[in-house]
């Protein structure tokens, strides 16, 4: 008895000792990540919340402390701030729900074992690794131009296409569907999401006579939930985070109907040199994005089915 | 043995490296520079820098162009991150902002040791580079803006051409005339630019868009900017200018984009400089004439001389002293000049315009001529537009004030006081 209360110390030591190296190495290998997380996002990210209560001037290389007054000039006194954030909104309303529609019905489509499925799945996934360049935006721009593609083939039908790009109707529908285009990312998660679930499911269901609209909306759609879940989260704060494809077609015009929040921020501060107001708006933007992400979140547990749980 | 080997093969790439860089620090001074413009620009300028350098086989000019919003954008984070060029290109409209936040080196020093030579350069041309009375850039070439008439286009539709003096009602009328003879635009919708804003008030009232402290708007009657948006209003109702939104969906693809180039407009607006870049695009064969812009009814000429824009030292250049070489070279060069075809607009140096004269292409001719009809047909130049024309421009005049109005969402005279709201707050600040 004696000698186990004299050995007890001994062990702990050497496995706090083999415990402390293990973490320094493995601090280590993350070094990379952690420092520049630390450099370039984390340091930033604070320095802009400071800057969020200055009229910090880019040009001027300085600014004086001002409390809330950004806050209050964002909500009261810009006009184009508003305007922003309803062309935001909208963006986020129609491009989300659409990009996720397209991506599962391809998903479904592309769930199956043919020969050159994979050409298949590449050829459709193709366009989102391209995704935000300014490649395909140079040539969406072209394509919806006034002299483009899009009206090139409607004059062939004998109809005058409008200015796509030049009318404030049609400006940000050439976006949304250019959002709607790129639905690669989604469609694979829901694409794995397709195969994990149990063929035994459809076959029961179908030996009691149901049909494919059945199966989809009792099986499919509620097996799916948990992917659902994911892409809508994802895809949202994609969604609000959009820049380049409004830098690079519209410009943010006309009008500011396709001004999105981003865009804005960068015109603020880097044609504005009004760095301080611009981080302020992203200072608002990530609470905005943070409680609809929680939103989402809570409702979750009113519509997402996870396997392990019983009942609907 | 591991260990020795490992040295030595360390030490053999440490000695090539730190030996190689050693012998790029020997070899030549880097002198950065950055300019705004179009692609006839970027290649004429390349062209010149290339020849300073067999000139100069020291010296190793960095260079970085883009268009003109971009190298505001650019040129800013640049400074904010001390990484400003040697020499930058400057705008009349943007230069006291830089000024007042110690971005630009004064100049006088080199003109008085004589490394920028300004003997051949006339007081009248260097006076629009001063802010408080110390030159902060030298001008590359003097400018007014212009309409460019097609003949061809005249003539097909039996107008002549005006006359020098002619009014915002003249134009109205010819423009609906060549729409109505040629069913092609008179004009394209550039013609919305603030310029012909603060030009519409000097050509008026004598005053300007901003007052002379730049600290309040210069101008108490909305009447001349509201009539002049009714005549826009009118003209794209007719179908005599391009319709607002199609120039939207255009975007800004440069001024070799411009309408009259496929004769798809019969005239044009921009700055005279610009009809190098543009005749080129057009093609030799056109008969295009420079003619005045059209003035207020009973004012003064719409006209004025101005630094179409500035080689600027900045602050923050590495190598001050071969970048004020440079610029002297730039402008004072025969050789250079013959180059750069005049693209930036008339050459300051009465020389180097004695030199070019006889070898003049249709273009830089016709470039020529039309600023010697200026020089007796213009109002006097402006004080420089006050740190908050920026933010006017970019977040009122166009978003607040031209499109609502061109998309018949509000009236002119509503545009009008939200202009002078929003700009009164801006230039209060």
């Amino acid at each position: 008895m004696a000698e186990s209360v004299i050995t007890l110390p001994k062990t702990k030591r050497k496995k706090s000792s083999k415990f402390g190296q293990h973490n320094l190495v493995g601090y280590l290998f993350i070094s990379p990540w952690l420092i520049t997380f630390f450099l370039f996002t984390f340091i930033p990210l604070f320095v802009s919340l400071i800057l969020a209560f200055t009229d910090f001037n880019v040009l001027a290389n300085s600014g004086d402390f001002i409390g809330l007054d950004n806050f209050n000039r964002m909500f009261n006194e810009d006009r184009r701030y508003w305007k922003s954030v309803y062309a935001t909104v909208k963006y986020v309303v129609f491009a989300v729900p659409l990009r996720l529609i397209f991506a599962l019905a391809v998903a479904m489509l592309l769930n199956t074992t043919r020969r050159g499925i994979g050409i298949y799945r590449a050829a459709f996934y193709a366009p989102s690794i391209v995704g935000g360049s300014i490649a395909v935006a140079v040539m969406w721009r072209e394509i919806f131009g006034n002299e483009g593609l899009v009206n090139f083939v409607l004059g062939l039908v004998g109809i005058v296409g409008p200015n796509w790009l030049g009318r404030p109707e049609t400006a940000i529908w050439t976006l949304i569907i250019l959002a709607a285009w790129q639905f690669g990312s989604p469609m694979l998660i829901f694409l794995a999401g397709l195969k994990n679930i149990p063929k035994a499911l459809y076959e029961s269901a179908e030996i009691d006579g149901a049909n494919g609209w059945n199966k989809f909306r009792h099986i499919t759609i509620p097996m799916l939930t948990p992917i659902i879940f994911f892409n809508l989260i994802m895809q949202m704060i994609s969604g609000f985070m959009v820049f380049t494809q409004a830098f690079i077609i519209t410009g943010g015009r006309p009008l500011d109907t396709t001004l999105f929040y981003a865009l804005y921020i960068y015109r603020r501060a880097f044609e504005n040199f009004e760095m301080g107001y611009a981080s302020a708006m992203a200072w608002v933007m990530l609470l905005v994005i943070a409680i609809l992400t929680a939103v989402v979140f809570r409702s979750s547990s009113y519509w997402v089915h996870y396997e392990a749980d019983e009942g609907n | 043995m591991k260990t020795t080997k490992l040295s030595l093969i360390l030490t053999l790439i440490a000695t090539f490296v730190l030996s190689s860089v050693a012998v790029m620090a020997q070899d030549q001074t880097e002198v950065r520079i950055s300019w705004w413009g179009s692609q006839t620009r970027h290649d004429l300028t390349i062209a010149a820098i290339e020849l300073y350098e067999e000139l100069h086989p020291e010296i190793d000019i960095v260079y970085e162009f883009q268009g003109w919003g971009d190298h505001w954008t650019k040129l800013a984070t640049q400074a904010a991150g001390g990484e400003l060029p040697d020499i930058m290109q400057h705008d009349y409209a943007r230069i006291e902002e830089w000024v007042n936040n110690g971005l630009l080196l004064p100049l006088d020093s080199y003109i008085e040791d004589g490394v920028i030579d300004t003997t051949n350069i006339a007081d009248s041309s260097l006076a629009g580079g001063l802010v408080d009375g110390e030159l902060y850039g030298i001008n590359l070439g003097n400018n007014s803006e212009n309409f460019t008439l097609d003949a061809d286009a005249f003539e097909a539709a039996g107008i002549e051409i005006p006359a020098d003096d002619w009014t915002w009602n003249d134009f109205e009328e010819i423009a609906m005339k060549l729409h109505e003879e040629l069913g092609i635009y008179a004009i394209d919708a550039g013609i919305t630019t603030e310029q012909l804003w603060k030009s519409t008030y000097m050509s008026c009232c004598d005053s300007w868009a901003y007052n002379e402290d730049g600290t309040a708007l210069g101008y108490d009657d909305d009447q001349p900017l509201i009539d002049y948006y009714n005549m826009l209003l009118r003209l794209q109702e007719a179908g005599a200018m391009q319709s607002y939104e199609e120039n939207v969906a255009m975007g800004d693809q440069g001024v070799e984009a411009n309408l009259i180039v496929p004769q798809e407009a019969a005239m044009a607006y921009f700055w005279s400089n610009q009809i190098v870049a543009v005749w080129g695009a057009a093609g030799e064969d056109r008969n295009l004439i420079m003619h005045t812009v059209p003035r207020v009814e009973g004012g003064q000429p719409q006209n004025y001389i101005k630094p179409s824009m500035f080689f600027s030292i900045t602050s923050q250049a590495k190598q001050p002293d071969e970048a004020a070489a440079f610029i002297d070279w730039f402008v004072n060069s025969i050789e250079a000049n013959e180059i750069l075809s005049a693209e930036r607009g008339v050459p300051v140096s009465s020389v180097v315009r004695d030199a070019m004269a006889p070898t003049l292409g249709a273009a830089q001719a016709e470039m020529f001529r039309y600023l010697g009809v200026i020089e007796n047909n213009n109002s006097p130049i402006r004080p420089a537009d006050p740190a908050g024309h920026a933010d006017i421009q970019n977040n009122v005049w166009g978003p607040e004030f031209v499109e609502p109005i061109m998309f018949g969402l509000i009236t002119p005279e509503e545009g009008a006081a939200i202009l002078r709201e929003e700009a009164t707050r801006i230039l209060g600040q």
